[in-house]
């Protein structure tokens, strides 16, 4: 029987190759999950990120209980009270005579309990706010930050990379010096002072777009230089000459016959370069530099934890960093995979 | 004489070093004039400097080039822009280097389709697989779909014709266009330029083959490292050649 073979473009056939690397759908998974709540923190989390409590500050993640005496009961935890041991550390004691039922679905929340009670799966911070809730509306912010900055700096490095490459000359000088000094200042010192230059009164969301502008200026100009490179090569091909010859516009011709060449290096350099994002706006956050509390972010979380008192005696404010680490982790397997995929050497058995 | 393009005295340099020295010849409304000449004889930069698509160190130094009474070399970018691909089309001699791989023959037919004229979508589909049709492509739906790499050397160089006739031009330079061809596939694109002679469409036929320049031209100017060493129509040039490199030329391929 004659098989009719379908052509696959290449990006089809990277998929497929990705797709066979366990460890990287693991991650395009991981990731689909830290998204998922994300974009569902609304529902999926029992507090808003601004709900706070100072009677439970520091309360370390709460126990849910299911045998009550001995019996299976629906879900529940005990109260607590807040005491001070010798060295006047707060201990939180469980309150026997009290119990709070979880309820699920209730008030447009996945779950959450009756006050005056609250109810801490990963603990609270000093100022009594669920982590839990904290982490998932600060991913909001930390995962798209990244994301938004990547294609800005994205356009404007095929851009500007292309456009230098292709016509080279004098328009290459000037781009690329251009490049050379977004380059030559090192990069968190670069994150400094554009943010320096960003006026002190902002709200939360013009702090955001601000954040997410200087981590595009950061990025754009080593993938400018190298898409560059790859363009100055690729005008030389023929389909390029005959493209001209039919008097096809110039920016057509770089927008769809040089830059499309070079979409494997720039697949892969994407997912790269979310990652180090993900990272810069942690830092800048840290440091207390980019989103400004109560509006959480991965990377302001985390600065909580910079003093070694509160981390010894509430260590689950370490929590933020963790998902920090898996979702650099998961960018950089999937970019690196994918960088593979696109190579046809790696490719077996498609 | 009804010509529709006129090179005077083109002379390219690069450097002191002089590539085409002092060109000049016609080509006339519905006929094919061929350059022929051994390779670096300098007949692909006349047929490039036409299009002022000259790879950058070289130049034109001299002379003027006419086409539809426009000299060529003096209009603005914009308007060259406009001439390429609408007025003079271009087919090579790779054909499969000259697509780009990554899109199908239609959607780059199309493309030059969409540069020049203001047709909507479905009119410039419809114009493409009437061109497809018209270079005797068997199958122009399935054409349109393929690749570059899924169509066989003859059927991509009827593409590459296809691409450079879609929007109706005067003139159409074609530069080796059958060389990177079987014997066969050869006489059958020639046979095609022919056609495309009766729809009154000049060509400018640059080869190194006389036998096949033959079949087809009405013209031939013989080049020899830059300058023109005979020039007449086809039968005269071939009978009774005049200059020892053109007896040359005209023994090789006999």
């Amino acid at each position: 029987m004659e098989k009719k073979i379908k052509p696959r473009g290449r990006i089809s056939l990277a998929f497929a190759s990705l797709r066979r690397n366990r460890f990287s759908m693991l991650c395009l998974w991981a990731l689909s999950v830290l998204y998922g709540l994300a974009i569902c923190a609304d529902f999926v989390c029992p507090y808003g990120y601004q709900d706070e409590d100072r009677d439970f500050s520091y309360c370390p993640p709460t126990a849910i209980e299911f045998l009550d005496h001995g019996k299976l009961v629906r879900p529940f935890i005990y109260g607590r009270t807040l005491t001070f041991d010798a060295v006047h550390r707060r201990v939180y004691v469980n309150d026997y005579r009290q119990k709070y039922s979880l309820h699920f679905l209730t008030g447009g929340r996945l779950f959450g309990v009756d006050p005056p009670s609250r109810f801490y799966i990963w603990g609270a911070d000093a100022r009594g706010r669920d982590l839990f809730s904290r982490i998932w509306y600060g991913a909001r912010i930390s995962l798209s930050i990244g994301l938004l900055g990547v294609i800005i700096s994205f356009v404007l490095g095929l851009l500007i990379g292309g456009i230098a490459g292709y016509y080279g000359g004098w328009v290459d000088n000037i781009l690329m010096r251009l490049c050379e000094m977004f380059m030559m200042v090192p990069g968190f010192y670069l994150m400094l002072a554009l943010r320096a230059a960003v006026p002190e009164n902002f709200n939360s969301v013009q702090v955001y777009v601000s954040v997410v502008v200087i981590l595009a200026l950061i990025g754009w100009a080593s993938l400018a230089r190298i898409i560059r490179g790859m363009a100055l090569s690729l005008r030389e091909r023929d389909f390029v000459l005959v493209a001209k010859t039919l008097g096809v516009p110039d920016i057509i011709i770089i927008i769809k016959h040089i830059l499309p060449q070079t979409i494997s290096f720039s697949c892969a350099t994407l997912m790269l370069t979310v990652s180090s994002y993900i990272l810069a706006e942690a830092g800048l956050s840290m440091v207390g530099l980019g989103i400004q509390d109560p509006v959480p972010s991965w990377g302001n979380l985390l600065s909580d934890a910079m003093e070694i008192v509160p981390v010894i005696f509430a260590p689950w404010i370490l929590l933020p960093g963790l998902f920090i680490f898996i979702a650099v982790m998961c960018f950089n397997v999937i970019g690196d995979a994918l960088r593979d995929a696109f190579d046809p050497m790696f490719r077996e058995g498609i | 004489m009804n010509s529709l393009l006129s090179i005077n005295g083109l002379t390219v340099a690069v450097g002191p070093k002089i590539l085409v020295d002092r060109v000049s010849f016609d080509v006339p409304q519905g006929k094919i004039v061929a350059v022929a000449g051994g390779s670096g004889s300098g007949k692909t930069t006349i047929g490039l400097s036409i299009l002022r698509l000259l790879p950058t160190p070289l130049s034109v130094t001299q002379g003027s080039i006419i086409f539809e009474g426009r000299h060529l070399l003096d209009v603005p970018v914009r308007e060259m822009q406009n001439c390429r691909g609408a007025r003079i089309g271009m087919v090579f001699q790779e054909p499969l280097s000259a697509f780009d791989p990554l899109f199908t023959i239609g959607q780059q037919i199309d493309e030059v389709l969409a540069a020049h004229t203001e047709l909507s979508k479905r009119e410039r589909y419809k114009k493409v697989l009437e061109t497809l049709l018209e270079v005797e492509l068997p199958d122009p739906q399935r054409a349109y779909k393929s690749y570059p790499h899924q169509l066989s050397g003859g059927m991509r160089q009827r593409a590459m014709v296809a691409q450079a006739i879609v929007c109706g031009p005067s003139l159409i330079i074609a530069d080796e266009p059958t060389s990177s061809l079987d014997v066969t596939l050869q006489v059958k694109i020639m046979e095609l330029l022919g056609r495309l002679k009766k729809k009154d469409m000049s060509i400018l036929l640059i080869a190194h083959d006389l036998g096949m320049i033959s079949r087809v031209a009405d013209e031939v100017i013989i080049l020899c490292q830059g300058e023109i060493v005979e020039k007449g129509p086809v039968g005269q040039v071939m009978d009774r050649p005049q200059h020892g490199y053109t007896r040359e030329l005209v023994m090789s391929a006999k």
